[in-house]
């Protein structure tokens, strides 16, 4: 499901079949790196899209958590805590982060969720139909991941 | 030879109800065609979207096929993949199925599901349907899978909207 109303109230009268939240992360920066940025949060965005409309009827895609890159990273990863808190407390049992930016690697054990991290994919040389067979090959490596995760 | 002549009287009255008739039937005739409107709609037979799929090489193993086109979101347009599963029955006859699960709209798949082979199968919450796309009881889908009406066209397969089945 994704942030939609229409999707928000299937979730709200489907609540104890929806059990996992899934995060993308991406940061936003300036100057040089801004292009990679751009590419990195078009990367993740298809690739969460692709996810949900795998698997619909169980997860729930939260809004980007974005942040600026050159921002603390210590006052970052507070504030993703504080997004998992509330997420926990929204009775969902798994939370996966989806991520291109490495350095979030480093802080994978303070999260409760799951990190996935993933390079990113240069799309904007690709013609339409190679971003979608790309997407898709990654994506079905991923759903092995979230079905094994709801089978422990 | 008796030449019938027309009176003035005559030839005003014809000539009224001819153009009195014309002006009646130019009114009504909207009337009519508001009155019956849904009648007169085309089929949708425009909204056969072609997949890449070619009849001849449909089996009756399900096989996933991808098909494209452009839908309008309020002011975005944008490119909706749509799937379906596609097989041939035993008599010959082709099977287009939704692949969105009717619980809660994951999508399904064939044959993934090693304890129960030869069915559509839910990874979300373990949903199953037959090969004819009814749902299999005591799982969560309540309804079988949505039908696709198909087309032919110069060999290749075109779908048209999925429609929802009664209940099985």
């Amino acid at each position: 499901m994704k942030w939609i109303p229409q999707d928000i109230e299937t979730y709200l009268n489907a609540k104890e079949y929806v059990d996992t939240a899934v995060i993308p992360i991406y940061s936003i920066s300036f100057e040089d790196e801004m292009k990679q940025s751009a590419s990195a949060s078009e990367f993740i965005s298809l690739l969460t899209n692709q996810i949900e409309r795998q698997f619909t009827g169980r997860l729930l895609l939260f809004p980007p958590f974005t942040y600026l890159k050159n921002e603390n990273s210590e006052k970052v990863l507070n504030d993703l805590l504080t997004w998992e808190e509330n997420i926990v407390k929204g009775d969902f049992k798994h939370i996966f982060y989806i991520t291109s930016n490495i350095e979030w690697k480093a802080h994978e054990e303070k999260l409760g969720g799951a990190l996935i991290w993933l390079p990113s994919l240069l799309l904007e040389q690709m013609s339409e139909s190679q971003k979608v067979e790309m997407i898709n090959s990654q994506v079905k490596q991923l759903l092995i991941l979230f079905t094994q995760k709801w089978q422990e | 030879m008796s030449k019938e002549r027309v009176s003035r009287r005559q030839f005003l009255s014809y000539t009224l109800t001819g153009v009195g008739g014309f002006m009646a039937a130019g009114m009504l005739m909207p009337m009519v065609r508001f009155a019956v409107d849904p009648v007169l709609k085309a089929e949708a037979g425009g909204d056969f979207i072609p997949t890449p799929k070619k009849m001849s090489e449909i089996t009756k193993e399900p096989v996933r096929v991808d098909f494209k086109f452009k839908q309008k979101d309020a002011w975005y347009e944008s490119e909706v993949t749509e799937t379906a599963w596609v097989y041939k029955d035993d008599n010959g006859k082709i099977i287009a199925l939704s692949p969105v699960c009717k619980h809660l709209g994951c999508t399904v798949n064939w044959n993934t599901d090693k304890e129960h082979p030869n069915q559509f199968f839910c990874p979300c919450h373990y949903g199953r349907y037959t090969k004819d796309g009814t749902n299999v009881p005591n799982t969560p889908p309540l309804a079988p899978l949505d039908v696709y009406p198909y087309k032919e066209k110069d060999g290749y397969l075109y779908l048209g909207k999925a429609k929802p089945r009664k209940e099985a």
